[in-house]
Protein backbone atom coordinates (compact mmCIF):
# COMPACT_ATOMS: atom_id res chain seq x y z
CA UNK A 1 0.00 0.00 0.00
CA UNK A 2 2.77 2.72 0.83
CA UNK A 3 5.04 1.18 -1.73
CA UNK A 4 2.59 1.82 -4.63
CA UNK A 5 1.55 5.31 -2.93
CA UNK A 6 5.40 5.86 -3.11
CA UNK A 7 5.73 4.71 -6.93
CA UNK A 8 2.82 6.96 -7.45
CA UNK A 9 4.02 10.03 -5.84
CA UNK A 10 7.18 9.38 -7.93
CA UNK A 11 5.73 9.03 -11.07
CA UNK A 12 3.62 12.07 -10.59
CA UNK A 13 6.98 13.65 -9.81
CA UNK A 14 8.62 12.50 -12.95
CA UNK A 15 6.17 13.43 -14.98
CA UNK A 16 5.71 16.99 -13.62
CA UNK A 17 9.85 17.70 -14.31
CA UNK A 18 9.69 16.26 -17.95
CA UNK A 19 6.90 18.24 -18.81
CA UNK A 20 8.42 21.12 -17.85
CA UNK A 21 12.62 20.72 -19.40
CA UNK A 22 13.60 23.93 -19.55
CA UNK A 23 11.91 24.67 -16.26
CA UNK A 24 13.69 22.15 -14.56
CA UNK A 25 16.56 22.94 -16.03
CA UNK A 26 17.11 26.13 -15.15
CA UNK A 27 15.88 25.50 -11.46
CA UNK A 28 18.73 22.62 -10.80
CA UNK A 29 20.89 24.88 -12.30
CA UNK A 30 21.37 26.43 -8.71
CA UNK A 31 22.08 23.34 -7.26
CA UNK A 32 24.62 22.58 -9.62
CA UNK A 33 26.28 25.69 -9.35
CA UNK A 34 26.33 25.18 -5.45
CA UNK A 35 27.27 21.74 -5.19
CA UNK A 36 29.89 22.40 -7.96
CA UNK A 37 31.38 25.57 -6.15
CA UNK A 38 31.63 23.77 -2.85
CA UNK A 39 32.61 19.98 -3.43
CA UNK A 40 35.29 21.60 -6.36
CA UNK A 41 36.58 23.49 -3.16
CA UNK A 42 36.73 20.03 -0.76
CA UNK A 43 38.40 18.54 -3.56
CA UNK A 44 41.35 20.80 -4.17
CA UNK A 45 41.41 21.82 -0.45
CA UNK A 46 41.69 17.42 0.38
CA UNK A 47 43.98 16.97 -2.99
CA UNK A 48 46.69 19.46 -1.76
CA UNK A 49 46.28 18.37 1.65
CA UNK A 50 47.23 14.83 1.03
CA UNK A 51 49.88 15.63 -1.64
CA UNK A 52 51.12 17.84 1.32
CA UNK A 53 51.02 14.70 3.80
CA UNK A 54 52.78 12.20 1.53
CA UNK A 55 55.78 15.13 1.12
CA UNK A 56 56.02 15.70 4.29
CA UNK A 57 55.81 11.70 5.46
CA UNK A 58 58.76 11.50 2.51
CA UNK A 59 60.74 13.04 5.10
CA UNK A 60 60.62 10.49 7.20
CA UNK A 61 57.79 9.12 9.95
CA UNK A 62 59.13 9.15 13.68
CA UNK A 63 62.05 11.77 12.89
CA UNK A 64 63.52 14.87 14.60
CA UNK A 65 65.57 17.42 12.37
CA UNK A 66 68.56 19.10 14.22
CA UNK A 67 68.08 22.59 11.74
CA UNK A 68 68.97 26.25 12.29
CA UNK A 69 65.54 27.14 11.90
CA UNK A 70 62.26 26.13 13.50
CA UNK A 71 59.35 25.17 11.31
CA UNK A 72 57.24 27.85 13.26
CA UNK A 73 55.41 30.05 10.67
CA UNK A 74 53.04 33.15 11.63
CA UNK A 75 53.58 37.04 12.50
CA UNK A 76 55.54 36.62 15.90
CA UNK A 77 58.16 34.53 14.60
CA UNK A 78 61.54 35.60 16.23
CA UNK A 79 63.63 35.95 13.28
CA UNK A 80 66.34 37.80 14.71
CA UNK A 81 66.83 35.36 17.34
CA UNK A 82 67.97 32.46 15.23
CA UNK A 83 69.75 34.64 12.75
CA UNK A 84 73.09 34.18 14.17
CA UNK A 85 72.75 30.54 14.96
CA UNK A 86 75.77 28.07 13.75
CA UNK A 87 74.37 25.27 11.04
CA UNK A 88 74.59 21.95 12.18
CA UNK A 89 77.80 20.28 11.12
CA UNK A 90 78.96 16.52 9.71
CA UNK A 91 81.38 16.62 13.12
CA UNK A 92 77.98 16.66 15.34
CA UNK A 93 76.55 13.70 13.44
CA UNK A 94 79.15 11.52 14.99
CA UNK A 95 78.93 12.79 18.36
CA UNK A 96 75.18 12.90 18.50
CA UNK A 97 75.54 8.89 17.37
CA UNK A 98 77.89 8.32 19.94
CA UNK A 99 75.77 10.28 22.49
CA UNK A 100 72.39 9.58 21.94
CA UNK A 101 70.75 6.16 23.32
CA UNK A 102 66.79 6.52 21.67
CA UNK A 103 68.06 7.04 17.94
CA UNK A 104 67.98 4.46 15.69
CA UNK A 105 69.70 6.24 12.73
CA UNK A 106 71.43 9.48 12.67
CA UNK A 107 71.78 11.36 9.01
CA UNK A 108 73.25 14.17 7.77
CA UNK A 109 72.31 16.07 4.42
CA UNK A 110 73.57 19.31 2.22
CA UNK A 111 71.94 20.83 -0.72
CA UNK A 112 72.88 23.02 -3.30
CA UNK A 113 71.95 24.11 -6.49
CA UNK A 114 74.80 23.44 -9.46
CA UNK A 115 74.65 22.67 -13.10
CA UNK A 116 74.77 19.62 -14.35
CA UNK A 117 75.76 18.11 -17.85
CA UNK A 118 75.55 15.01 -20.09
CA UNK A 119 77.19 15.46 -23.32
CA UNK A 120 75.48 18.48 -25.01
CA UNK A 121 72.37 17.91 -22.35
CA UNK A 122 72.73 20.88 -19.43
CA UNK A 123 70.32 21.15 -16.24
CA UNK A 124 71.17 24.25 -14.86
CA UNK A 125 70.14 25.38 -10.75
CA UNK A 126 69.41 21.53 -10.20
CA UNK A 127 69.24 20.49 -6.83
CA UNK A 128 72.26 18.39 -5.65
CA UNK A 129 71.98 16.89 -2.28
CA UNK A 130 74.86 15.34 -0.81
CA UNK A 131 73.97 12.48 1.81
CA UNK A 132 75.24 10.72 4.65
CA UNK A 133 75.47 6.99 4.37
CA UNK A 134 72.44 6.84 6.70
CA UNK A 135 70.12 9.39 5.77
CA UNK A 136 69.25 7.51 2.84
CA UNK A 137 67.58 4.91 5.29
CA UNK A 138 65.63 8.03 6.84
CA UNK A 139 64.50 9.16 3.88
CA UNK A 140 61.70 7.65 1.87
CA UNK A 141 62.49 6.89 -1.82
CA UNK A 142 62.54 4.19 -5.04
CA UNK A 143 65.12 3.39 -6.78
CA UNK A 144 64.06 1.53 -10.31
CA UNK A 145 67.35 1.22 -12.14
CA UNK A 146 70.88 0.69 -10.71
CA UNK A 147 71.47 0.95 -6.93
CA UNK A 148 71.70 3.27 -3.77
CA UNK A 149 75.32 3.97 -2.44
CA UNK A 150 77.83 1.47 -0.48
CA UNK A 151 78.82 3.09 2.58
CA UNK A 152 82.56 2.86 1.51
CA UNK A 153 81.60 4.70 -1.53
CA UNK A 154 79.83 7.71 0.70
CA UNK A 155 83.06 7.48 3.68
CA UNK A 156 85.63 7.67 1.02
CA UNK A 157 83.74 10.38 -1.12
CA UNK A 158 83.33 8.30 -4.35
CA UNK A 159 81.91 10.55 -7.57
CA UNK A 160 79.12 8.52 -7.76
CA UNK A 161 75.63 9.98 -8.15
CA UNK A 162 72.08 8.85 -8.18
CA UNK A 163 69.31 10.76 -10.71
CA UNK A 164 65.96 12.13 -10.29
CA UNK A 165 63.45 11.29 -12.83
CA UNK A 166 63.43 14.53 -14.31
CA UNK A 167 66.99 15.38 -14.13
CA UNK A 168 67.33 11.81 -15.86
CA UNK A 169 65.34 12.35 -18.57
CA UNK A 170 66.73 15.72 -19.39
CA UNK A 171 69.89 14.44 -19.31
CA UNK A 172 69.60 11.62 -21.28
CA UNK A 173 66.77 11.83 -23.47
CA UNK A 174 65.26 9.27 -26.19
CA UNK A 175 65.51 6.52 -23.45
CA UNK A 176 69.01 6.30 -23.49
CA UNK A 177 69.99 4.02 -20.19
CA UNK A 178 71.71 6.38 -17.78
CA UNK A 179 73.35 3.82 -15.41
CA UNK A 180 77.22 3.48 -15.87
CA UNK A 181 77.32 6.82 -17.84
CA UNK A 182 79.41 9.59 -16.56
CA UNK A 183 77.86 12.75 -16.11
CA UNK A 184 79.33 16.58 -14.84
CA UNK A 185 78.07 17.65 -11.55
CA UNK A 186 78.89 21.21 -10.63
CA UNK A 187 82.31 20.49 -13.14
CA UNK A 188 83.32 16.96 -11.71
CA UNK A 189 82.69 13.88 -13.45
CA UNK A 190 80.67 11.56 -11.64
CA UNK A 191 79.46 7.98 -12.74
CA UNK A 192 75.73 7.68 -12.46
CA UNK A 193 74.65 4.74 -10.28
CA UNK A 194 70.67 4.99 -9.69
CA UNK A 195 67.69 6.29 -11.00
CA UNK A 196 65.09 7.15 -8.46
CA UNK A 197 61.69 6.39 -9.13
CA UNK A 198 59.52 9.24 -10.14
CA UNK A 199 57.54 11.05 -7.65
CA UNK A 200 55.18 13.80 -8.92
CA UNK A 201 55.09 17.48 -8.38
CA UNK A 202 55.24 18.00 -4.27
CA UNK A 203 53.80 21.26 -2.63
CA UNK A 204 56.72 21.15 -0.42
CA UNK A 205 58.90 21.64 -3.35
CA UNK A 206 61.15 18.57 -2.09
CA UNK A 207 60.10 16.31 -4.92
CA UNK A 208 62.97 13.64 -5.55
CA UNK A 209 62.55 14.53 -9.13
CA UNK A 210 64.54 17.33 -9.60
CA UNK A 211 67.30 16.06 -7.08
CA UNK A 212 70.66 14.63 -7.72
CA UNK A 213 71.95 12.50 -4.52
CA UNK A 214 76.00 12.50 -3.86
CA UNK A 215 78.06 11.15 -1.52
CA UNK A 216 78.73 13.84 1.24
CA UNK A 217 82.82 13.41 1.01
CA UNK A 218 82.34 14.38 -2.52
CA UNK A 219 79.56 16.89 -1.78
CA UNK A 220 81.47 19.07 0.31
CA UNK A 221 84.38 19.38 -2.17
CA UNK A 222 81.87 21.70 -4.45
CA UNK A 223 79.50 23.09 -1.85
CA UNK A 224 80.51 24.83 1.74
CA UNK A 225 79.20 23.16 4.14
CA UNK A 226 79.38 25.66 7.03
CA UNK A 227 77.03 28.19 5.22
CA UNK A 228 73.86 27.90 5.36
CA UNK A 229 72.97 28.44 1.47
CA UNK A 230 73.75 24.38 1.54
CA UNK A 231 70.93 24.12 4.06
CA UNK A 232 72.69 21.25 6.42
CA UNK A 233 70.62 19.40 8.80
CA UNK A 234 71.05 16.45 11.06
CA UNK A 235 68.12 13.64 10.88
CA UNK A 236 67.72 11.62 13.94
CA UNK A 237 65.28 8.52 13.58
CA UNK A 238 63.86 7.12 16.59
CA UNK A 239 64.44 3.72 18.08
CA UNK A 240 60.78 1.82 18.29
CA UNK A 241 58.80 2.32 20.70
CA UNK A 242 60.60 5.28 21.69
CA UNK A 243 58.49 8.76 21.14
CA UNK A 244 59.27 11.72 19.43
CA UNK A 245 58.97 13.80 22.28
CA UNK A 246 61.46 11.71 24.18
CA UNK A 247 64.08 11.67 21.53
CA UNK A 248 63.69 15.56 21.28
CA UNK A 249 64.84 15.52 25.19
CA UNK A 250 67.66 13.45 24.89
CA UNK A 251 68.70 15.59 21.95
CA UNK A 252 67.86 18.93 23.31
CA UNK A 253 70.20 17.57 26.32
CA UNK A 254 72.95 16.25 23.91
CA UNK A 255 73.09 19.35 21.28
CA UNK A 256 73.56 21.76 24.24
CA UNK A 257 76.65 19.84 25.88
CA UNK A 258 78.24 19.26 22.32
CA UNK A 259 77.84 23.38 21.81
CA UNK A 260 78.75 23.30 25.11
CA UNK A 261 75.48 26.08 26.18
CA UNK A 262 75.77 27.23 29.72
CA UNK A 263 72.42 26.39 31.81
CA UNK A 264 70.94 29.58 31.61
CA UNK A 265 71.23 30.30 27.49
CA UNK A 266 68.61 29.40 24.98
CA UNK A 267 69.44 26.67 22.37
CA UNK A 268 71.19 27.46 19.58
CA UNK A 269 69.94 24.86 17.15
CA UNK A 270 65.97 24.07 16.58
CA UNK A 271 64.37 20.47 16.74
CA UNK A 272 61.62 20.20 14.20
CA UNK A 273 59.43 17.24 13.52
CA UNK A 274 57.20 16.67 10.23
CA UNK A 275 54.04 16.85 12.47
CA UNK A 276 55.06 20.27 13.19
CA UNK A 277 54.62 21.18 8.93
CA UNK A 278 51.48 19.27 8.86
CA UNK A 279 49.97 21.27 11.99
CA UNK A 280 51.02 24.69 10.19
CA UNK A 281 49.47 23.06 6.91
CA UNK A 282 46.14 22.29 8.87
CA UNK A 283 45.28 25.64 9.89
CA UNK A 284 45.52 26.95 6.87
CA UNK A 285 43.73 24.42 4.98
CA UNK A 286 40.81 24.94 8.13
CA UNK A 287 40.55 28.48 6.86
CA UNK A 288 40.42 27.71 3.30
CA UNK A 289 37.93 24.71 4.02
CA UNK A 290 35.65 27.31 6.07
CA UNK A 291 35.98 29.86 3.55
CA UNK A 292 34.68 27.44 1.08
CA UNK A 293 31.90 26.50 3.28
CA UNK A 294 30.19 29.65 3.93
CA UNK A 295 30.39 30.69 0.29
CA UNK A 296 29.30 27.10 -0.99
CA UNK A 297 26.52 26.95 2.00
CA UNK A 298 24.80 29.93 0.76
CA UNK A 299 25.14 29.33 -2.78
CA UNK A 300 23.53 25.93 -2.36
CA UNK A 301 20.71 27.80 0.06
CA UNK A 302 20.37 30.32 -2.90
CA UNK A 303 19.80 27.60 -5.17
CA UNK A 304 17.37 26.03 -2.75
CA UNK A 305 15.47 29.67 -2.69
CA UNK A 306 15.00 29.13 -6.77
CA UNK A 307 13.94 25.48 -6.54
CA UNK A 308 11.11 26.54 -3.79
CA UNK A 309 9.90 29.24 -5.91
CA UNK A 310 9.71 26.79 -8.56
CA UNK A 311 7.93 24.69 -6.32
CA UNK A 312 5.42 27.41 -5.58
CA UNK A 313 4.96 28.10 -9.25
CA UNK A 314 4.40 24.10 -9.77
CA UNK A 315 1.61 23.67 -6.79
CA UNK A 316 -0.08 27.08 -8.12
CA UNK A 317 -0.31 25.62 -11.72
CA UNK A 318 -1.58 22.36 -10.35
CA UNK A 319 -4.02 23.47 -7.82
CA UNK A 320 -6.59 22.47 -9.87
CA UNK A 321 -5.18 18.94 -10.30
CA UNK A 322 -4.75 18.83 -6.23
CA UNK A 323 -8.59 19.38 -5.66
CA UNK A 324 -9.53 16.35 -8.03
CA UNK A 325 -6.41 14.06 -7.26
CA UNK A 326 -8.06 14.89 -2.95
CA UNK A 327 -11.94 14.35 -3.89
CA UNK A 328 -11.23 11.28 -5.61
CA UNK A 329 -9.87 10.29 -2.13
CA UNK A 330 -5.85 11.12 -2.39
CA UNK A 331 -4.46 11.87 1.07
CA UNK A 332 -2.45 14.43 2.19
CA UNK A 333 0.35 12.82 2.62
CA UNK A 334 0.13 11.56 -0.97
CA UNK A 335 0.06 15.09 -2.24
CA UNK A 336 2.72 16.11 0.38
CA UNK A 337 5.10 13.19 -1.00
CA UNK A 338 4.73 14.23 -4.63
CA UNK A 339 5.53 17.68 -4.94
CA UNK A 340 8.39 16.83 -2.29
CA UNK A 341 9.68 13.67 -4.35
CA UNK A 342 9.97 16.34 -7.30
CA UNK A 343 11.72 18.80 -5.25
CA UNK A 344 14.03 16.63 -4.51
CA UNK A 345 14.45 14.97 -7.69
CA UNK A 346 14.91 18.09 -9.09
CA UNK A 347 17.90 19.17 -6.39
CA UNK A 348 19.23 15.34 -6.51
CA UNK A 349 19.53 15.75 -10.34
CA UNK A 350 21.33 19.25 -9.99
CA UNK A 351 24.07 17.71 -7.83
CA UNK A 352 24.52 14.48 -9.73
CA UNK A 353 25.28 17.06 -12.36
CA UNK A 354 27.19 19.14 -10.43
CA UNK A 355 29.60 15.71 -9.27
CA UNK A 356 29.60 14.75 -12.88
CA UNK A 357 31.33 18.19 -13.82
CA UNK A 358 33.84 18.13 -10.76
CA UNK A 359 34.61 13.99 -12.11
CA UNK A 360 35.21 15.38 -15.41
CA UNK A 361 37.40 18.48 -13.93
CA UNK A 362 39.41 16.17 -12.24
CA UNK A 363 40.30 13.90 -15.16
CA UNK A 364 41.26 17.46 -17.01
CA UNK A 365 43.04 18.73 -14.37
CA UNK A 366 44.86 15.30 -14.28
CA UNK A 367 46.75 16.08 -17.78
CA UNK A 368 47.08 19.59 -16.99
CA UNK A 369 48.86 19.58 -13.70
CA UNK A 370 51.44 16.96 -12.63
CA UNK A 371 49.04 16.86 -9.03
CA UNK A 372 46.32 13.59 -8.67
CA UNK A 373 43.19 15.71 -7.64
CA UNK A 374 40.58 13.08 -6.53
CA UNK A 375 37.10 13.03 -5.76
CA UNK A 376 37.06 11.37 -3.04
CA UNK A 377 33.97 9.25 -1.97
CA UNK A 378 33.04 11.56 1.40
CA UNK A 379 32.88 13.89 -0.90
CA UNK A 380 30.36 12.36 -2.87
CA UNK A 381 28.65 11.60 0.03
CA UNK A 382 28.50 14.95 1.02
CA UNK A 383 27.05 16.28 -2.20
CA UNK A 384 24.49 13.90 -3.01
CA UNK A 385 23.20 14.26 0.76
CA UNK A 386 23.47 17.85 0.79
CA UNK A 387 21.53 17.74 -2.71
CA UNK A 388 18.56 15.28 -0.81
CA UNK A 389 18.54 17.97 1.89
CA UNK A 390 18.33 21.05 0.21
CA UNK A 391 15.40 19.30 -2.03
CA UNK A 392 13.40 18.68 1.08
CA UNK A 393 14.15 21.76 2.83
CA UNK A 394 13.24 23.91 -0.54
CA UNK A 395 10.50 21.92 -1.62
CA UNK A 396 8.65 20.87 2.09
CA UNK A 397 6.67 24.09 2.31
CA UNK A 398 5.08 24.23 -1.12
CA UNK A 399 4.31 20.90 -0.58
CA UNK A 400 2.73 21.00 2.84
CA UNK A 401 0.81 23.97 1.52
CA UNK A 402 -0.11 21.74 -1.63
CA UNK A 403 -1.40 18.52 0.85
CA UNK A 404 -3.72 21.06 3.21
CA UNK A 405 -5.60 22.40 -0.16
CA UNK A 406 -9.42 22.16 1.04
CA UNK A 407 -10.35 20.02 -2.47
CA UNK A 408 -13.86 21.80 -3.18
CA UNK A 409 -11.82 25.35 -3.26
CA UNK A 410 -8.73 24.08 -4.90
CA UNK A 411 -10.94 22.82 -8.08
CA UNK A 412 -12.54 26.07 -8.66
CA UNK A 413 -8.98 27.66 -8.73
CA UNK A 414 -8.58 29.13 -12.47
CA UNK B 1 -11.63 21.79 9.95
CA UNK B 2 -11.30 25.56 11.21
CA UNK B 3 -8.07 26.78 10.73
CA UNK B 4 -6.34 27.38 14.10
CA UNK B 5 -5.09 31.60 14.21
CA UNK B 6 -1.12 31.39 15.06
CA UNK B 7 -0.59 33.93 17.98
CA UNK B 8 1.93 36.55 17.05
CA UNK B 9 4.87 35.22 19.69
CA UNK B 10 4.93 31.58 18.05
CA UNK B 11 4.95 33.63 14.38
CA UNK B 12 8.18 35.36 15.61
CA UNK B 13 9.86 32.63 17.48
CA UNK B 14 9.26 30.18 14.46
CA UNK B 15 10.88 32.85 11.80
CA UNK B 16 13.73 33.00 14.91
CA UNK B 17 13.90 29.10 14.37
CA UNK B 18 14.05 29.23 10.80
CA UNK B 19 16.56 31.38 10.13
CA UNK B 20 18.77 30.33 12.98
CA UNK B 21 18.10 26.75 11.61
CA UNK B 22 19.56 27.78 7.71
CA UNK B 23 22.63 29.62 9.23
CA UNK B 24 23.43 26.06 10.65
CA UNK B 25 23.49 24.71 7.26
CA UNK B 26 26.83 25.79 6.11
CA UNK B 27 28.00 24.11 9.71
CA UNK B 28 27.72 20.54 7.94
CA UNK B 29 30.68 21.80 5.62
CA UNK B 30 32.86 22.93 7.79
CA UNK B 31 36.52 20.92 8.01
CA UNK B 32 36.50 20.01 11.62
CA UNK B 33 32.71 18.48 10.77
CA UNK B 34 33.64 16.25 7.71
CA UNK B 35 37.00 14.68 9.86
CA UNK B 36 34.70 13.43 12.42
CA UNK B 37 33.56 10.95 9.50
CA UNK B 38 32.47 10.68 5.71
CA UNK B 39 28.61 10.49 7.72
CA UNK B 40 28.58 12.98 10.25
CA UNK B 41 27.68 15.81 7.84
CA UNK B 42 24.66 13.48 6.47
CA UNK B 43 23.41 12.77 9.97
CA UNK B 44 23.64 15.99 11.43
CA UNK B 45 22.46 17.38 7.85
CA UNK B 46 19.03 15.30 8.53
CA UNK B 47 18.86 16.57 11.97
CA UNK B 48 19.19 20.42 10.79
CA UNK B 49 16.28 19.04 8.02
CA UNK B 50 14.20 17.89 10.35
CA UNK B 51 14.28 20.49 12.88
CA UNK B 52 13.11 22.90 9.87
CA UNK B 53 9.90 20.56 8.73
CA UNK B 54 9.17 20.70 12.67
CA UNK B 55 8.96 24.54 12.67
CA UNK B 56 7.01 24.40 9.48
CA UNK B 57 4.84 22.32 11.43
CA UNK B 58 4.45 24.44 14.32
CA UNK B 59 4.13 27.44 11.65
CA UNK B 60 0.58 25.75 10.34
CA UNK B 61 -0.54 25.32 14.13
CA UNK B 62 0.10 21.46 14.11
CA UNK B 63 0.85 19.44 17.27
CA UNK B 64 3.23 17.38 15.68
CA UNK B 65 5.02 20.06 14.62
CA UNK B 66 6.07 20.45 18.51
CA UNK B 67 6.80 17.14 19.14
CA UNK B 68 8.69 16.33 16.31
CA UNK B 69 10.88 19.54 17.65
CA UNK B 70 11.12 18.16 20.77
CA UNK B 71 12.12 14.99 19.68
CA UNK B 72 15.05 16.73 17.09
CA UNK B 73 16.19 18.88 20.03
CA UNK B 74 17.07 15.46 21.87
CA UNK B 75 18.53 13.46 19.61
CA UNK B 76 20.51 16.65 18.04
CA UNK B 77 21.63 17.22 21.86
CA UNK B 78 22.76 13.75 22.30
CA UNK B 79 24.30 13.63 18.99
CA UNK B 80 26.49 16.46 19.43
CA UNK B 81 27.61 14.74 23.26
CA UNK B 82 28.42 11.78 21.17
CA UNK B 83 30.59 13.57 18.87
CA UNK B 84 32.36 15.15 21.89
CA UNK B 85 30.98 18.83 19.92
CA UNK B 86 30.79 20.80 23.52
CA UNK B 87 31.05 23.83 21.21
CA UNK B 88 29.20 27.54 21.99
CA UNK B 89 27.17 26.68 19.12
CA UNK B 90 25.97 23.36 21.52
CA UNK B 91 25.09 25.80 24.61
CA UNK B 92 23.43 27.95 22.41
CA UNK B 93 21.59 25.67 20.81
CA UNK B 94 19.89 24.19 24.01
CA UNK B 95 19.53 27.89 25.45
CA UNK B 96 17.47 29.27 22.64
CA UNK B 97 15.45 25.75 21.55
CA UNK B 98 14.41 25.26 25.30
CA UNK B 99 13.01 29.24 25.50
CA UNK B 100 11.51 28.32 22.08
CA UNK B 101 10.01 24.89 23.38
CA UNK B 102 8.55 26.56 25.92
CA UNK B 103 6.61 28.87 24.20
CA UNK B 104 5.60 26.43 21.73
CA UNK B 105 4.39 24.51 24.72
CA UNK B 106 2.33 26.97 26.18
CA UNK B 107 0.12 27.26 23.17
CA UNK B 108 0.32 23.51 22.60
CA UNK B 109 -3.75 22.76 23.19
CA UNK B 110 -4.60 25.38 20.83
CA UNK B 111 -2.45 23.37 17.89
CA UNK B 112 -4.43 21.05 15.76
CA UNK B 113 -3.76 17.55 16.18
CA UNK B 114 -4.55 16.40 12.42
CA UNK B 115 -1.37 16.21 10.13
Amino acid sequence: MVLTLLKESVVFAWQALVSNKLRTFLSLLGITIGIFAIITVFTIVDSLERNIRSSVQSLGDNVVFVMKWPWTFGPDYPWWKYMNRPVPTYKEVDEVRRKTKSAEVIGFRISARKILKHKNNTIENAIVSGWSYDYGKIKSFDIIDGRYFREDEVEGGYNVVILGSTIAEGLFPNNEYPIGKTIKVAGRNCRVIGVIKKEGESMLGNSMDNQVVVPYNFARLFMDVKSESSEPFIAVKAKTGVTNEQLKDELTGVMRSIRGLKPLADDDFALNETNLLSKNFDGLFDIVGIAGAIIGGFSILVGGFGIANIMFVSVRERTNLIGIQKSLGAKNYFILSQFLFESVFLSLMGGIIGLLLIYILTFAADGMIDMEITLTRSNIILGLTISVLIGVISGFIPAYGASQLDPVEAIRTN
Amino acid sequence: MAQVTRPKIIGITSIIAIVLILLAFPMLFTPSIKRMGDFVPMILGIIITLQFVSVIGIWHMKQWGVQLFIIMFCIRVITFMLLDMYTFRFYFNIFYSIIFIIFFLIHYRKMDSNL
